[in-house]
């Protein structure tokens, strides 16, 4: 009961105290650049969570069991990327095969996943915090619907914000970042949540 | 297990994830693309959700949209 209370308290705070974008910083390029429209949004956050999820249980095992007792962990961040790259293929590959209307919304914006750090930086963060199996799913799952429910919620404002009379200088890029700033303090009051 | 057997292995590891993401890769590439989809590529009008202001096909988009 204590490892299942534990579980979800560590998701809880990888998914809001230490989210992965407004936190840590990973991801702010999807974040900005697809995070404007809630549709490509949320297909974005849940591609982004199935590759975090399956980088995660493929990973943990390669480090612990490949690569340190081979002497080469330094060689992890390399393992990484052929996995992260080769799951974004297969995962490309079955969305064309099986779900045009997926393809269609997703197709340009695929291969920003290979490049999104929050999927590395998870794996990266696993293994340099020697962290153990389920607090390693944990933070993989907590950090994906942390990042899906952020750049969700930002798309949700952004669409909101485009009715409203911003100044000439601060429309696109520039109120985007003031309002991450803003979601960044709003989440900074998670804090504490969890002893 | 001793070391060398243990390096071994990573090699092998390592040479078959460069096998599975070259093979996905060509697989990806030669899977045709669903119907309706064919010419989705990066261009004016399929990077309508993106606002990269850095970014060329952003440029073009809005001064068309200015001259309009």
């Amino acid at each position: 009961m204590e490892m299942i209370v534990s579980f979800i308290l560590a998701i809880v705070s990888y998914m809001l105290i230490d989210n992965v974008v407004l936190s840590r910083f990973y991801g702010i390029c999807s974040f900005i650049g697809v995070g404007n429209k809630v549709k490509s949004a949320f297909s974005m956050g849940l591609a982004v969570t199935f590759v975090i999820m399956m980088a995660t249980l493929v990973c943990y095992p390669l480090y612990f069991y490949v690569l340190v007792p081979a002497g080469i962990p330094f060689l992890d961040t390399l393992v990484y990327i052929l996995v992260i790259a080769s799951l974004v293929q297969i995962v490309g590959l079955f969305i064309k095969k099986t779900s045009p209307s997926l393809y269609k919304t997703l197709g340009i914006y695929l291969p920003l996943i290979t490049t999104n750090c929050a999927v590395l930086g998870v794996v990266q963060t696993n293994s340099d915090s020697q962290l153990d199996f389920l607090t390693s799913l944990a933070n993989g799952l907590g950090t994906s619907i942390g990042f899906l429910v952020v750049i969700v919620l930002f798309a949700c404002m952004r669409e909101r914000m485009n009715g409203y009379n911003i100044p000439k200088a601060m429309k696109g890029v520039p109120i985007a970042l003031i309002v991450a700033a803003l979601m960044a303090m709003a989440f900074m009051g998670f804090g504490g949540m969890v002893g | 297990m001793d070391q060398r057997t243990a390096f071994i292995i990573a090699i092998i590891t390592i040479v078959a994830l460069l096998i599975v993401f070259v093979v996905s890769f060509v697989i990806y590439m030669r899977t045709p693309a669903p119907k309706g989809c064919e010419k989705l590529k990066i261009g004016p009008k399929n990077c309508e959700d993106c606002d990269v202001e850095g970014c060329m096909i952003y440029k073009e988009r809005h001064k068309e949209q200015k001259e309009e």
